[in-house]
């Protein structure tokens, strides 16, 4: 059995409009104010650095039946979450008793709750004397209970050893309920940040009734009510002429999770298919793997808030408002029972930083692959954008012996996939926010007993590509002033592989680790004047640490860790050398990665162009050394279609351009004939090289298969990529497809290696 | 003893602008002298020249009589702005802890990319592009150290680090270098120390430390306040150098004063320490004359709006005192902790671009620069703008713009406005240029309404200043829906940041981050020691600069503190007196009452637990201002309601069409009565009052517009 699908049929038809044009851009935008209102009073008020500084929350208003209209710039998963519950809450409650003041509180995950951790305030707007809209900010609170610290509960098997699952009124009709605040605040390990980070809630909630009342006394309820439903409809159809356009199609992509509680190593496969056609977009977790025993499972309200994320960051951008139309074009499919729709009473609780974020990898990579079709939109192709969260909750007791916690946020720091038309953003921040800020390090370590022996960028851990992949940093810290210190590390996924992709030809970034440097010289190092600025140099023995780990922290154990890097653009070879040496000068590539992986040779700070072209040439040369065309494109070369060879023409008819598959390959075919109709291409084309003209399969089959396919290990990524297994890894291996003319590489995947065996 | 304080003679005061730079002159008798020039973006100092020549011919006398005459010489300049814009400040080094030395490039993640530009552009996720770093790489250098959160060494400074990097800036020619070590705000002992020993090794090399450029917690924006200060520091000393030996050659015998974003001025021999300070202090002139108009009738709490051909930006002054933040953007991706005089800013001008995507009427944020500016110009733009409208609407006269010196064009801006907006929306040209009006001043009212609330504030309480050539034509139209108290357009309005700097104190502002839990034993004491340092730096400060005794007299010290409840993240700025005596229950009261007027009681935490995070200090020496002139009051039968010279036929959807009264702004005297619909013309702007409003002018010239719906 499938999940269901969160669309519902768009709003209202045409209706008669008593709102103008300009009447509508007004209101609107007065709506846009109010709602950031309440982000501006969350984050003055809040105690948690990963809202104030990760932006970690977002802010909404709703119409009466819980359509988000106006959205909130944050963490955009949330938009969808928000929404979701109101709409379980005016399901699962008697109307008599939801009133004028009511305030509900609701973190649970199976009613719409991201995790347990985001708690969802929602109120419902009376205006007018009836429920005429709500208002709802969702914020992550540091800690809620549950049997690990941070409630991020790596131990969990199941729902009942997580953080409580509340569904309350924390404020009724104007009344706050003490009591709930106390028994919400008392099940948090951190209950005096918990009980600041309610109240900034529950302010931003009476900032915007309070706005929303003088708007509606200024302009009337009717005309407000209409232009948030407009709104609505505005996006809609703005969004559904801008997929309309897009290509027909469908693109499947497979992302992994490496080991998905502490002690097991189960390796997660999440294959999502993309299938595009007229104007919606349908995302399929058909072949995605069991629900784990761990707590990082979706479930289906989490899963669909992290398919969605590529739709409003890559395809709305800026130009279209997010806000519920999204979901009515929109439809995820994920088999229940599935890690990306858990079953009750399934745990939950990493889901934000486990599948949800797993399935925004996987989205990201097959919209990249969407638009890499579209002549308009190919750039905005982004293969990967920091697919994993290497989330590290610390605690420890401060030195008055106080326990204190908190989740470290350089996560925030990895990189994203190259681009079309330039290479990929250093240290990009979140998919799901463009304001996810690292804090300062003097933030954290003033709010918690650290020290930070270094925060530094990774030379290599951007994807080789013909546009690089964006750097990652890593940080590494040490108990300073405090004592009985521990880490629980929810890492998504990336200390075997890195789900970090590349495209067209491009390579992984690198992966996301979390290593430990057992008793290091680092006191030592300190009273000398300088520490170890890598993990070797420190003068210990260094672990690297499954994804999900925990552990306690020794007086000299250094605990390191990188989130990953972004997968490169194109193929390596094709960079402008230039490009490499500024990279090399710039700390972003070694000298060696270049020789390496961009065949340029550097000597004394300039190209040695000479070297680089016979160097280039010669890997070149090993690549078609490798030659082992796969027999689909043999039989289509033998003549099929009667295409091939380097003019991309020969005899018989002329052949034309249909459409161009991202940077090296095209599909053509016989041009249209009065009788045929270009928008059907009823006779059959290939898909070939743009470069030579080499056919390398049928229109519609997967041209790989008319490749030379080399498997090489995970190093040959890059230096940061299963670290754990010095870049061997026992189970994922690089699949390689080189185009047989000219020897472009035009496709990298990161492969179970299992399933490699099985193709042979 | 109090060094003696110039008094009597003129006082100027010059701000630079992107197009025009303006003057004030202002004479014995308090008589306020204005014009402008165009500025020269390749010199400034010479459209500073320009401009005061102008108006000594206005007044009748040579510049160099200006200027021998001269007790006090003011001036905003955006020398450091547009070198930040354009890149074309000096090459710098940076020296930070070893380990930290990626800070600036790993830009805390996407702030150093998605800050500081408007929200479109940050949301266009994959196109906004970083920009490249004020420093290069090979000139950051990390060096061995560490200091801890309470100021202790961690580890010692390992000089040959130092010295590695002081050959490195000498071979590279840098000549500015910023040095920002983790934790200095609490120590600044290494940091002082990389100074002794980088002076040493390279001559003439300026240095700026994090520790007294903007000695506050949170590296990346406190070497960012740094490396920007580095970055501008040589730049602004050789304009301000030149422009001062300029004006001393011809006569001026007091020390030019510099314009700050903390809405004082500063010396010129503090140029180079506090170059970053000097950013947008033209603009906060505004906010000084706004105070300072306030004082002279009677009001304390003030919105300002001020309206120029890109942007409208907003101030706020509540109880007298101007409204400040600790922390702005100057550029993409650069936060500059430097507490600062608040203008929220939107991009809302009278160039700006008025578009539609096929369904939508969209106002900005793109807008036409001076060439070719609006359609109507005439010098072959085609998109239309917000000034368009004006002209189509019959609020702007054509023959009047500029005094007459520019004739504008209604048939091109109707043009644009027809074939950009009129056309594809299915509108008539008149209803497209009226929605661009209501849109933009709706934007306006917005922006003014966030900012006060937001604040805890209500504009009901306020009476809101229209200044900037652009303003007072939108001004009545966006105050109405705000309820504010009163509506007022300065006879100085088109140069009232000139005359801001004319009238600025002498301010020098002093912070320093030192985390302190109040309830901590001795926290009083430990608080009060800072205060008394923060006031020693002060005093001596400004004695060396001769505004003061040796003991502080003529100086006026001013404690703040940036307080928050333990495990918040961000901090509100309270007042507290000069004196010691119950600091612990002084700064909670405050504190408690802010954050009610800002958030509500309900959102006090019981049991909160206060934390002092930054303390401020801020010394001033009063400005000698002379009491604003007054002017005539019309005699005999003539006062009161005026009738209009001529009228003209306008049209907005807020009021209808109507036939507008227009009035010569330069033949109004105090008491004059206008009743709406009307138009004051002046020489370089125009008032709009709408139908069911009036205006009244004052004894200074000031016009009063009555926005309040119950207005007859």
């Amino acid at each position: 059995m499938s999940g269901g699908q969160m669309s519902g049929p768009p709003e209202g038809g045409a209706r008669p409009s008593t709102v103008d044009a300009i009447t509508f851009e007004v209101i609107k935008h007065r709506l846009l104010q109010i709602n950031d209102e309440q982000g501006i009073t969350i984050k003055t008020l809040s105690s948690s650095p990963i809202v104030v500084e990760g932006n970690d929350f977002n802010v909404g208003l709703f119409t009466a039946r819980g359509d988000i209209a106006v959205a909130g710039p944050y963490v955009l998963t949330h938009v969808t979450t928000m929404d979701y519950i109101i709409k379980t809450i005016l399901a699962e409650t008697d109307p008599a008793d939801i009133t004028d003041g009511d305030v509900f509180l609701v973190n649970d995950p199976y009613m719409g709750a991201l995790h347990q951790n985001d708690v969802a305030f929602l109120s419902p707007i009376y205006l007018d004397g009836r429920l005429a809209m709500w208002a709802g900010n969702v914020l992550h609170h540091a800690d809620l209970g549950g049997i690990d610290e941070g409630s991020f509960c790596v131990n969990a098997t199941n729902v009942f050893q997580e953080a409580p699952r509340y569904f309350l009124k924390i404020v009724s009709a104007g009344r706050l309920n003490h009591e709930v605040e106390r028994t919400f605040t008392s099940n948090s390990r951190l209950g005096e940040m918990v009980a600041i980070d309610l109240r900034a809630q529950l302010g931003a909630l009476s900032v915007v009734r309070e706005r929303l009342t003088e708007l509606v006394a200024d302009v009337g309820l009717g005309t407000v009510e209409e232009v948030m439903t407009r709104t609505v409809e505005l996006s809609e159809r703005r969004l559904r002429r801008r997929i309309a356009g897009l290509p027909d199609g469908s693109w499947v992509t497979e992302v992994f999770m490496d080991g998905d509680r502490v002690g097991s190593e189960r390796i997660i496969r999440v294959r999502l298919r993309l299938t595009k056609s007229g104007d919606r977009l349908t995302f399929d977790y058909e072949g995605t793997d069991r629900q784990s025993q761990g707590a990082v499972n979706a479930p289906y309200s989490a899963c669909y808030a992290g398919t969605i994320v590529p739709v409003y960051t890559l395809l709305c951008g800026g130009e279209i408002d997010w806000n519920a139309a999204a979901k009515h074009l929109v439809d995820v499919v994920a088999p229940l029972g599935s890690v990306m729709n858990a079953e009750f009473p399934a745990a939950v609780s990493i889901c934000s930083v486990g599948f949800t974020w797993l399935a925004t990898a996987a989205a990201m990579k097959v919209v990249a692959m969407m638009l890499s079709e579209s002549e308009e939109f190919r750039d905005r192709v982004v293969p990967s954008w920091n697919v994993s969260c290497n989330g590290n909750n610390i605690f420890g007791r401060d030195r008055t012996g106080k326990l204190v916690g908190a989740l470290l946020s350089d996560h925030r720091g990895g990189g994203a996939g190259g681009r079309s038309f330039a290479d990929g953003f250093d240290f990009s921040g979140k998919a799901t926010s463009h304001l996810g800020f690292l804090s300062n390090v003097e933030a954290q370590e003033w709010k918690l007993p650290l020290l930070y022996a270094f925060r530094r960028a990774l030379p290599d851990s951007g994807g080789p590509g013909m546009h690089r992949g964006g750097m990652t940093a890593m940080a590494a810290v040490v108990i300073h002033k405090g004592s009985d210190a521990i880490w629980k590390s929810t890492n998504t996924a990336g200390s075997d592989q890195s789900n970090a992709s590349g495209i067209h030809g491009g390579y992984p970034g690198a992966g996301s680790q979390c290593s430990v440097v057992r008793d290091s010289r680092i006191w030592e190092q300190y009273a000398e004047g300088s520490v170890g600025l890598s993990l070797d140099d420190l003068g210990g023995a260094v672990e690297h640490l499954p994804s999900k780990s925990e552990g306690k922290l020794g007086a000299a154990d250094v605990f390191a860790f990188y989130p990953p890097g972004g997968g490169g653009y194109g193929d390596p070879l094709d960079r402008a050398p230039g490009r490499v040496l500024t990279d090399v000068l710039n700390g972003a590539v070694t000298a060696d990665g270049a020789r390496r992986f961009y065949g340029v040779v550097i000597a004394d700070g300039a190209v040695d162009d000479a070297a680089t072209d016979l160097l280039r040439a010669h890997l070149r040369e090993a690549r078609l050394g490798d030659r082992e065309v796969g027999r689909a494109a043999e039989s289509v070369v033998a003549g099929e279609v009667g295409a091939g060879g380097g003019a991309g023409g020969g005899g018989g008819e002329a052949l034309v351009q249909r459409h161009v598959i991202g940077e090296y390959l095209e599909v053509v075919g016989p041009a249209a004939t009065p009788e045929t109709s270009p928008a059907t291409h009823a006779s059959p084309g290939v898909i070939r090289c743009r470069r030579c003209g080499t056919v390398l399969s049928a229109e519609g089959q997967d041209p790989r298969g008319g490749a030379i396919r080399r498997t090489e290990p995970l190093a040959h990524a890059g230096p940061w990529i299963a670290q754990r297994f010095g870049g061997h890894s026992p189970n994922f291996v690089l699949d390689e497809a080189i185009c047989p003319g000219c020897g472009t590489l035009f496709d990298v995947e990161e492969r179970l290696a299992a399933d490699i065996a099985g193709r042979r | 003893m109090s060094a003696p304080r110039p008094a009597g003679g003129y006082v100027v005061g010059i701000d630079t602008g992107g197009t025009f730079t303006d003057c004030v002159v202002i004479d014995a008798a308090g008589v306020v002298h204005i014009d402008k020039a165009f500025s020269t973006p390749h010199d400034p100092s010479v459209g500073a020249r320009d401009a005061l020549r102008n108006v000594a011919a206005r007044i009748g006398v040579s510049d160099a009589e200006i200027l021998a005459g001269c007790v006090r010489f003011a001036h905003g300049t955006t020398v450091g702005t547009n070198a930040l814009i354009q890149r074309t400040g000096t090459t710098v080094g940076l020296v930070t802890t070893r380990g930290f030395e990626d800070t600036m490039i790993i830009s805390r993640g996407p702030m150093g990319r998605n800050t500081g530009i408007p929200l479109e552009r940050a949301l266009d996720f994959v196109r906004n592009e970083k920009p490249a770093p004020y420093v290069e790489r090979r000139l950051t250098f990390g060096v061995g150290e560490r200091m801890d959160l309470d100021g202790e060494v961690v580890a010692p400074l390992r000089e040959a680090d130092v010295a590695a990097a002081a050959e490195a800036l000498r071979a590279a020619g840098a000549d500015s270098v910023a040095v920002s070590l983790l934790w200095s705000f609490r120590n600044p002992a290494h940091e002082e120390r990389v100074r002794e020993l980088l002076q040493a090794a390279v001559p003439g090399l300026q240095i700026s430390l994090s520790s007294e450029v903007s000695p506050v917690s949170g590296e990346y924006e406190r070497t960012m306040t740094t490396v920007v200060n580095a970055y501008l520091a040589p730049v602004m000393t050789r304009y301000i150098t030149q422009l001062a030996e300029g004006l001393a050659a011809d006569g001026l015998r007091y020390p030019v004063q510099l314009m700050t974003c903390a809405g004082g001025t500063i010396f010129p021999g503090d140029v180079a320490r506090r170059a970053v300070s000097l950013i947008n202090g033209g603009p906060v002139g505004g906010l000084v004359a706004a105070r300072e108009l306030g004082v002279t009738l009677g009001f304390e709490n003030v919105i300002t709006t001020d309206m120029g051909g890109t942007s409208f930006d907003v101030g706020l002054i509540h109880r007298g005192v101007v409204r400040t933040e600790a922390s702005t953007f100057v550029s993409q991706g650069a936060p500059v902790q430097l507490e600062a005089a608040k203008v929220v800013a939107i991009g809302a001008g009278g160039g700006s671009i008025a578009w539609t995507d096929g369904e939508r009427l969209l106002v900005g944020p793109n807008s036409a620069s001076s060439r070719p500016g609006p359609a109507c110009y005439g010098h072959g733009g085609t998109e239309p703008t917000v000034t368009d409208a004006l002209v189509v609407l019959g609020l702007l006269d054509p023959a009047a713009f500029f005094g007459g010196r520019t004739r504008l064009r209604v048939d091109l801006a109707e043009d644009a406005i027809r074939a950009r907006l009129a056309e594809p929306l299915g509108l008539d040209v008149r209803t497209a240029a009226a929605g661009i009006y209501e849109i933009v001043t709706a934007r306006m009212s917005d922006l003014v309404r966030q900012t006060t609330v937001s604040e805890g504030l209500d504009p009901r309480e306020f009476t809101l200043l229209a200044y900037g050539g652009a303003a007072p034509l939108h001004a009545a139209a966006y105050s109405e829906p705000l309820h504010v108290r009163d509506v007022i357009v300065p006879p100085t309005s088109s140069v009232f940041s000139a005359l801001g700097c004319a009238l600025s104190d002498i301010r020098y502002t002093y912070a320093r981050s030192s985390p302190l839990r109040l309830e901590a034993a001795g926290a009083e004491a430990t608080a009060a020691a800072i205060f008394a340092d923060l006031e020693r730096r002060a005093v001596a400060d400004m004695a060396a600069s001769g505004h003061a005794g040796a003991d502080g007299a003529g100086v006026t010290l001013r404690r703040r503190l940036d307080v928050r409840y333990a495990g918040q993240m961000s901090e509100l700025t309270i007042e507290v007196s000069g004196s010691d005596e119950d600091l612990a229950g002084q700064v909670r009261r405050a504190f408690e009452a802010e954050y009610a007027i800002r958030f509500g009681s309900m959102t006090i935490p019981r049991k909160g637990r206060i934390e002092l995070i930054t303390f401020r200090l801020e010394a001033l020496v009063p400005a000698a201002r002379p009491p604003a002139a007054t002017i005539a009051t019309r005699a005999g039968s003539g006062a009161g309601a005026l009738a209009p010279q001529t009228t003209r036929r306008i049209f907005t959807r807020q009021y209808g069409e109507a036939e507008a009264g227009i009035f010569d702004g330069a033949g109004l005297l105090a008491g004059d009565r206008v009743a709406g619909p009307a138009l004051i013309s002046r020489a370089d702007t125009t008032i709009f009052i709408p139908t069911g409003h009036r205006a009244e002018v004052d004894a200074f010239g000031n016009v009063h517009i009555d926005v309040r719906r119950s207005a007859s």
